[in-house]
């Protein structure tokens, strides 16, 4: 958004087609049912002009509930969306599909949820588009790793938003000493990722422009390809599977989890063409390029989590502990350039290029040198945070540190996100309420240590009527390194507004 | 000793639990004596499911209503528990509140935000702060304990034409109200007036019970209007389909039901 008068018009928008939108109940003694839905717009004020522009996006949210006597449910959620993100849509199919990684397409219809419940005396089972939520931590949570998440929009929309609905079934058994939760995902559901070209793709994954070599070759230019994901076969075992059993013990909610799947965050591979071409025999003058194809891979892995939640007097103590075992790690592409380009390897290449070129009789003047960098590295690791709420008056405070650590680091294959072994964060929220829970003041943060990134997200949210919300607020983003979670996105400082009618 | 009927009529009851531990001699009736004819009638149902509409006013009269579901379950052990279920507006439908009260513990509570699809265990040492942006506090839609308070009769005065008991409860640790005075029908026991004092000591706000149902037996206010004084701002509650003695399900009480929701 480029001027103050596009809020304007989105809120003329939001206002002119509310009133075509209707909310619809029916009720008789076995079924019930309710179809409502909301209309939103949102668009942004980029404050550096570094980044890609972004045009205002529209959402209609569609949602259809349906309860079946004591025994059953059914939920539809659907979205409507216009995304001013995709200036050109690769991709013309309507529906946001559950086998690929980047969001091309515009407009786009997205399944959000789409489950039947079939309840009994001792068993919950859902089937059908659902998302999982574990865990006790805001907005990360170590153990919660049943659905990927989609990060088109950085971090814009919260958590449970971001979650991509998997088809899947769910059972929830209840004993009078714990629940019992089972889920299985058939298929694994990629993560969605933004094209390249837009502000929010993570500048990690994305391959450098040039690659040194500190010789006469000079820099070689790089050709990015982004390729989308291949799936792995449609098996049994390939399914994902989690287990987390809950109970409440002496004032505690407590959980023990298991998850056997796919890492649910973004690794990629980029296996890389190096074309040599002869340009000057005498003196030997060669061109070389390079053509990187970025691919994401995923792996499975293995989470063993434990979480709680108590209250310790005005307090609320939350926690949570996971254990990954087998998990890929991007890695540093400094790191990968020091290892592939040595002289010793150059040399190798070119001794290569002319025994070939010699043996062709002078025929093979372009050469393809294929690699696959090692930019993944598997390294079991835990992950654990603590988190404290304490509410006073209309005012919410919760503060959460989280760390992440590596073992057996090794310092000579670093990775992203990650310093010698370490990644701590903490984050801040402070939430306020005002005139009768009509205007909401909220000041989210959060800091790392050991990158030092800051986050600073405040947020005003004013309720014009119990069905139309708008939303004024800022994301500032600063970090010491240009490759950390957050130091990444330092150039991506926007104001952002929204506004949304519900009905 | 705790209220066996729904929880939010607490605020128009809640002299009447209190006043029970502690007899205060009036001329004819103590204060127990008072206090237990009220009691005995608003404490004959097991449990109770009821349809709520709130109605918050600010000091402009500009009203906004939200929808709920009420349950309420009171155990023999002298256990009770309450599911609150929100309907409407849009944004708030789905959230659910769930409270566990037992004698002599702390309170057990949980908060449902469908948003964040996760039940969060929340402090009940926040039950002094407005619940869902209304004048009623966490604390007056739950039920109380009448050994943390000390009684007194003072006086005896007509209230819209009916002579009424005013009896003052002193809260012995004074962590929500300074105190809390109520207006007892003297004709038929039934609370009609709670004045309620800050921590400061400072008049905060009242309950007005204008309308009263009997049903199944039980007399019920089925209208309560609590107005603050000290910001001006009204929340009215008006109860509707009112059932007592269903035999709700304890799975009712539970985070799984907190999470399927109505």
């Amino acid at each position: 958004m480029k001027t103050p008068c596009v809020i304007i018009t989105l809120f003329l928008y939001v206002i002119i087609y509310s009133m075509t939108a209707f909310a619809f109940e029916y009720e008789s003694d076995r079924v019930a049912m309710s179809l409502d839905g909301y209309l939103e717009g949102n668009g942004i004020y980029a404050l550096k002009g570094r980044t890609p522009d972004e045009d205002p996006s529209y959402t209609l949210g569609l949602g259809c509930k349906s309860t079946l006597g004591s025994w059953g449910a059914f939920k539809l959620a659907l979205q409507g969306v216009y995304d001013g993100k995709v200036f050109a849509a690769h991709n013309d199919r309507l529906f946001n599909e559950f086998d690929k990684v980047y969001q091309d397409k515009n407009p786009y219809i997205n399944v959000d949820e789409a489950y039947i419940d079939i309840y009994t005396e001792k068993m919950d089972l859902r089937l059908g588009i659902q998302k999982f939520a574990w865990g006790r931590l805001d907005e990360i949570n170590p153990t919660d790793n049943m659905n990927t998440e989609d990060f088109t929009e950085g971090t814009m929309r919260k958590e449970n938003e971001r979650k991509i609905g998997a088809p899947s079934i769910k059972a929830n058994i209840y004993t009078d000493l714990a629940n019992v939760e089972i889920g299985w995902i058939p298929r694994y559901v990629p993560y969605r990722l933004p094209t390249p070209e837009e502000r929010w793709f993570p500048p990690v994954l994305k391959a450098p422009s040039v690659i040194p070599t500190n010789t006469s070759i000079g820099d070689i230019p790089v050709t990015a390809i982004y390729k989308d994901i291949d799936l792995p076969a449609f098996t049994i075992g390939n399914s994902e599977i989690g287990v987390r059993i809950s109970g409440y013990i002496g004032g505690w909610d407590l959980s023990l989890s298991y998850f056997s799947g796919y890492d649910p965050m973004p690794v990629t591979a980029s296996p890389t063409e190096l074309i040599v071409e002869l340009e000057n025999l005498l003196p030997l003058k060669a061109n070389v390029m390079t053509q990187v194809y970025v691919e994401p891979r995923i792996h499975r892995f293995q989470v063993f989590g434990f979480d709680f939640s108590t209250t310790y007097g005005p307090l609320t103590i939350r926690g949570e502990w996971a254990y990954f075992d087998g998990k890929y790690y991007v890695r540093k592409t400094e790191d990968i350039l020091r290892e592939e380009m040595t002289m010793e390897k150059q040399q190798a290449i070119m001794t290569e290029f002319l025994r070939e070129f010699l043996a062709s009789g002078g025929t093979k003047t372009r050469q393809t040198f294929y690699f696959e960098p090692q930019m993944e590295l598997q390294k079991d690791s835990m992950k654990y945070g603590i988190g404290i709420d304490y509410i006073h008056g209309d005012t919410t405070v919760s503060l959460q540190c989280i760390q992440e650590c590596i073992l057996d680091y090794d310092k000579a294959k670093s990775v992203h996100f990650n310093k010698e072994g370490l990644d701590t964060t903490f984050t801040l929220d402070i939430r306020r309420f005002f005139i009768q829970n009509t205007l909401e003041i909220d000041l989210a943060g959060a800091y790392n240590i050991e990158f030092q990134d800051i986050l600073v997200k405040p947020l005003l949210t004013y309720s014009f009527t119990d069905n139309i919300h708008g939303t004024l607020g800022a994301i500032l983003l600063d970090g010491k390194y240009d490759d950390s979670l957050i130091g990444q996105f330092k150039d991506n400082d926007e104001i952002f507004a929204k506004i949304r009618y519900s009905f | 000793m705790r209220f066996k009927y729904l929880i939010v009529s607490i605020a128009i009851c809640f002299m009447a639990s209190m006043a029970l531990s502690h007899p205060c001699f009036s001329g004819e009736l103590s204060a127990y004596q008072i206090m237990k004819k009220s009691e005995a009638l608003t404490d004959q149902a097991k449990d109770s499911k009821a349809e709520m509409t709130i109605t918050l006013i600010n000091k402009k009269g500009k009203e906004r209503q939200r929808k709920l579901l009420a349950y309420m379950k009171n155990y023999d052990n002298g256990e009770d528990k309450t599911l609150i279920i929100f309907i409407s507006p849009a944004d708030v439908k789905g959230t659910s509140f769930l409270a566990w009260s037992a004698p002599g513990k702390e309170d057990k509570q949980w908060l449902y935000l469908p948003a964040l699809q996760r039940v969060r265990q929340i402090s009940s040492s926040g039950k002094g702060e407005s619940f869902m942006g209304t004048e009623f506090s966490f604390y007056d839609m739950g039920s109380h304990h009448i050994d943390d308070n000390t009684y007194t009769l003072l006086k005896e005065e007509e209230v819209e034409g009916h002579m009424c008991y005013v009896i003052e409860a002193m809260p012995k640790d004074m962590k929500y109200y300074s105190k809390v005075i109520s207006w007892i029908r003297k004709d038929n026991f039934i609370p009609i007036k709670v004045d309620f004092y800050d921590k400061k000591g400072k008049y905060l706000k009242q309950a007005i019970s204008t309308k009263i149902e009997n049903i199944k037996g039980i007399n019920t206010p089925t209208h309560i209007k609590m107005h603050n004084v000290q910001n001006n701002r009204t929340t009215i509650i008006e109860f509707a389909n009112i059932l007592y003695d269903t035999g709700l399900n304890d799975d009712i009480f539970t985070q799984r039901y907190m999470q399927r929701g109505k």
